[in-house]
């Protein structure tokens, strides 16, 4: 079945945010499809490439990583709700003349145009944290 | 097979981000032509209050997104008429010019009616 993430809660805050990676693993693990994991409100910080968690904690920005590699999954992060929140590719750094960039490899910027769309081209969508 | 999407506005309208963020999705989708219904229930219901003074705490209007609804095709949204009532909240104080409020009994079902459902 092809399935599509929303994910709207910050790592490390929230248990949500671990079972979205998990769920996601487990469903891959089965076989199903996931076509988008999209990254909303707080949960644009699972693609902060600056959290650095004790080294006896999980990495969840790293497994997603992993993740992503392996099935070339497409890891969208809401820009709107990134920029607020200040997760900046390099591209959005310049542009708006912040300091630093700190979007993870392997996730990616774009409209809320991506969640409707994963809506639309998916047969179940579940929603963590909110 | 139907993609018929309903979203859930749960929450209330300042003290977190999630209700502002919840109705950009929805005016997003709705822009794109989707359709997309809107159910207000448990303290989603203050969002549709009037006479809002959200500049004294430094936050924006989120009244005014709801304004805009009927300027993107939705004119309609569903209310729960428990959580109203819970809140002892009346029909006529939950009203947007230009879009009909219609309550809702049985959330449940209607909710299990969709094919997809956002929650914010």
């Amino acid at each position: 079945m092809k399935f599509s993430l929303a994910v709207y809660s910050a790592p490390y805050s929230a248990q949500s945010a671990s079972s979205a990676l998990r769920f996601a693993r487990v469903l891959l693990a089965q076989g199903h499809e996931i076509y988008r994991v999209f990254f909303y409100c707080d949960g644009v910080q699972n693609g902060n490439s600056l959290t650095a968690p004790p080294q006896d904690e999980t990495d969840l920005i790293a497994q997603w990583q992993e993740l992503q590699r392996r099935y070339h999954l497409d890891l969208v992060i809401c820009i709107a709700a990134a920029q607020r929140r200040g997760v900046l590719s390099e591209r959005e750094a310049k542009r708006l003349e912040k300091p630093a960039a700190n979007l993870a490899d392997g996730f990616e910027l774009a409209g809320l145009g991506q969640l409707v769309d994963a809506v639309a081209h998916s047969e179940r969508l579940v929603t963590f944290g909110g | 097979m139907s993609h018929s999407t309903i979203a859930l506005c749960r929450t209330p309208p300042y003290g977190s981000a999630i209700a502002r963020e919840g109705l950009e999705a929805v005016l997003t989708s709705a822009a794109m032509e989707q359709e997309i219904d809107l159910l207000f229930l448990g303290d989603g219901i203050f969002q549709l209050l009037d006479h809002q003074s959200p500049e004294e705490i430094g936050q924006k209007s989120l009244r005014r997104n709801l304004l805009a609804l009927p300027m993107f095709g939705i004119e309609q949204v569903l209310v729960c008429h428990k959580s109203l009532r819970d809140r002892t909240i009346t029909l006529d104080q939950v009203q947007i010019p230009g879009v009909e409020v219609k309550t809702i009994r049985e959330p449940g079902t209607l909710i299990a009616a969709y094919h997809c459902v956002l929650s914010f």
